[in-house]
């Protein structure tokens, strides 16, 4: 715990790199710099890092520190702004970065504070929870109280962009990685593929879970690749096939008729990589749509256990797969939409920027 | 053509009644009321009418005024105002209604409105031709036309609107209506069956321009039935069908694969119909997609024969397809919704209330 003038120091200082503007990065660009991993290179990444971590873990620290309607006093709001000041901490009073020894030591700092920060949506999901008993449950929830769901949306999406950029530059120390990968990107990585994986894996869960699983189809060009990050599509694709098997099913479990199978459409433009997953679970009616990407309504299984399992599997667990999904499509360019037909099933559609033009957003 | 002081005192009273309070209806309102087309009924529908009308045409006469970039000075545009305040005219200065002639000759009045405002839609794409051709004579570089497509929805809307009042009523003078048909309601409207003849007009334009045409499958419940206007619906799935049709004609006319066929899908809900027109004709790049439902970037062909040719055809031919099809889903509380997949093909999305309980917009 740090004594007051220590404490004041490192707030005057938050506020200070978290006024200043952020940087962002294209794939495209990624990928061109990644793919020469020189010394040199490396280097300059860690310089860079050194500053722009600093301001966006600055900027999130400072949000957390001012939410409305009392989110900020929660228990498990205050965690995670620990976890933000204590981040922001380790970075700032690294020492400069000079040479290769540096910059090993700060690509393992770095690490730890990718580790530091597994839990924070599981644990910003409970502080939500806590507010909303505070509040008195979803039907007291005084207006305004979406600007709470922009912020979250605004808060994770800088998440994914810390740790893209962690992720990134630590993959790139591998000194033996397999062909055709940059860090974490995949040049050619082959839709078909990722989505045979996901659906596999989501059948998986569905079987475990009712004892038998809808069939999945998939239809696309089965050479087609394109640059992007693996498991970002996997946990994208994993959510969407997720919902569609477990709608087929309720739908279909007690009935005589056959289980319509889930089908994936794989089409490659010249400017997107289009993505469809179709059910004929039922559907959902239109009022209830805008539901499925927000936080607040979701309704929040068993408190996790804070200091247990990895990022992947907590995440799905909140009913937060689907906003979290769309933050995803939308770093690199691109974006998830989600329409149904009530009565009859659901169509999503991840749409994937082919170019990598696209920079982070950054807000 | 009415002398100084006379128009001086409609543009006052257009003035007046331009910022009055308009009225919307649902259709459920128009189907209860309407079921019982008594003379005291139509009397008080036509009283109804005769202050609301004035209300809604002077409101967009007072807009015609005011457009941005001097659209409102373009001849095509002045002729249309003409028409609007024409029509103000006439309904202003028709005495009170207090019996069954007065009320039969009031019928007759605003039937003949609408028999002179059936071309506004491509005698307004003229206005905004003959602005563009200037502004780009002028080398001006067009901004906010923005406004001007909000405008146009506003003003499309407001036609929409106007027509199915003037419509509604005076079809409830049929003395021998279709079972089941209040005014221009079905009431025991079928999807399936719209479907149907709406694929085969649009069969019989592609085979006329192309010498073939797509088969075109449609799914649904067929004993399936619903309140609606025929000819809304008729209108906005025709679109939807031609263009389908046209983007796979176009991409498999000199190819030797099989022509995949259009699929329709009809599926009905508790709150919504929801249909589904879905083809494999290539698809729209997303940065393309926000341009279909524009009206300023469609391509207008040879300048309409402004005193012709029906509304229905003139209509298709400008382009102006999408747009004013969405607005009619608009108009009963639906909507339409476009998805593409660049490289595959396209889904249109039309949602329907089935509980006919919104109100009508009213801009």
């Amino acid at each position: 715990m740090a004594s007051e003038p220590v404490a004041r120091a490192v707030a005057e200082e938050v506020a200070r790199w978290g006024g200043m503007r952020q940087t962002g990065l294209s794939l495209r660009y990624m990928m061109e710099f990644g793919a020469r991993p020189t010394e040199r290179n490396l280097l300059l990444a860690a310089q860079f890092l050194h500053k722009e971590l600093s301001i966006r873990i600055a900027r999130r620290a400072q949000d957390l520190d001012t939410l409305p309607f009392g989110l900020s006093t929660k228990p498990a709001i205050l965690k995670v702004r620990d976890w933000y000041l204590n981040s922001f901490r380790d970075i700032r009073y690294f020492p400069e970065v000079r040479n290769q020894d540096d910059e090993l030591a700060f690509t393992e700092m770095i690490k730890m504070i990718r580790l530091r920060h597994n839990n924070v949506v599981p644990t910003m999901a409970l502080g939500v929870q806590q507010l909303k008993k505070d509040l008195g449950g979803t039907k007291a929830f005084p207006p305004g109280i979406d600007v709470i769901h922009q912020f979250l949306d605004r808060f994770y999406m800088s998440r994914i962009g810390i740790r893209m950029l962690i992720g990134q530059h630590v993959a790139l120390h591998d000194p033996d990685p397999e062909p055709g990968v940059i860090g974490l990107i995949n040049t050619r990585l082959s839709p078909m593929l990722v989505a045979q994986l996901a659906s596999e894996d989501a059948r998986a869960i569905c079987m475990r879970e009712y004892g038998s699983a809808p069939d999945v189809n998939i239809y696309g060009d089965p050479d087609f690749t394109f640059p992007y990050v693996t498991p970002h599509l996997h946990l994208m694709m994993f959510e969407l096939v997720k919902n569609s098997l477990r709608a087929v099913q309720e739908r279909y479990m007690n009935s005589d008729k056959h289980a319509p199978p889930v089908r994936i459409i794989v089409a490659d433009g010249a400017e997107d990589v289009t993505i469809k997953i179709s059910d004929e679970g039922g559907g959902i009616p239109r009022s209830g749509l805008s539901r499925i990407f927000t936080y607040l309504y979701s309704t929040a299984e068993n408190p996790p256990d804070l200091d247990g399992h990895n990022e992947g599997v907590t995440m799905a667990g909140y009913g937060y797969g689907i906003p979290i999904s769309r933050l995803y499509a939308r770093y690199f360019g691109g974006d998830l939409q989600i329409i149904s037909m009530e009565g009859y099933g659901t169509d999503a559609y991840l749409h994937l920027s082919r170019l990598g033009d696209s920079e982070e957003p950054l807000l | 053509m009415a002398s100084e002081s006379v128009a001086r005192a409609v543009a006052e009273e257009a003035g007046r009644w331009g910022s009055m309070k308009q009225t919307g209806v649902s259709l459920r309102y128009m189907m209860e009321f309407g079921s019982r087309p008594t003379e005291r009924n139509l009397l008080l529908s036509a009283q109804f009418l005769r202050k609301e009308l004035p209300i809604r045409i002077a409101r967009r006469a007072l807009e015609l005024e005011s457009l941005p970039f001097g659209l409102s000075n373009k001849p095509a545009i002045l002729k249309v105002r003409d028409w609007y305040l024409e029509s103000f005219r006439d309904i202003r200065y028709f005495p009170d209604v207090r019996s069954r002639n007065d009320e039969l000759a009031f019928t007759q009045m605003i039937k003949m409105i609408k028999v002179r405002h059936n071309n506004v839609v491509p005698t307004m794409a003229l206005g905004v031709q003959q602005l563009k051709k200037e502004q780009c004579r002028a080398r001006r570089i067009p901004s906010g036309f923005e406004e001007i497509h909000e405008f146009l929805d506003r003003f499309y809307m407001s036609r929409i609107g106007i027509r199915m009042l003037i419509g509604q009523h005076v079809a409830l003078h049929d003395p021998d209506p279709e079972p089941g048909v209040i005014g221009l309601i079905n009431t025991k409207l079928s999807p399936i069956q719209v479907a149907q003849v709406a694929s085969e007009d649009a069969r019989s334009i592609c085979l006329r321009e192309y010498g073939s045409a797509p088969d075109i499958n449609i799914y649904g419940d067929p004993t399936f039935t619903f309140p609606y206007v025929s000819s809304h619906l008729h209108l906005m799935l025709f679109e939807l069908v031609k263009n389908s049709l046209r983007a796979v004609q176009e991409r498999y006319m000199n190819s030797d694969k099989d022509v995949p066929p259009v699929r329709i899908i009809v599926a009905d809900g508790a709150e919504d119909v929801t249909i589904k027109v879905s083809d494999e004709g290539g698809g729209i790049p997303r940065s393309g997609l926000p341009r279909i439902f524009t009206y300023l970037y469609s391509t207008a062909k040879n300048p309409p024969d402004i005193d012709g040719p029906s509304e229905g055809v003139t209509m298709a031919g400008y382009g102006y397809g999408l747009p004013i099809s969405r607005l009619y889903a608009r108009y009963f509380g639906g909507d339409m919704q476009i998805i593409s997949m660049e490289g595959y093909g396209t889904d249109a999305y039309l949602h329907l209330s089935r509980l006919g309980d919104s109100e009508e917009p009213l801009p």
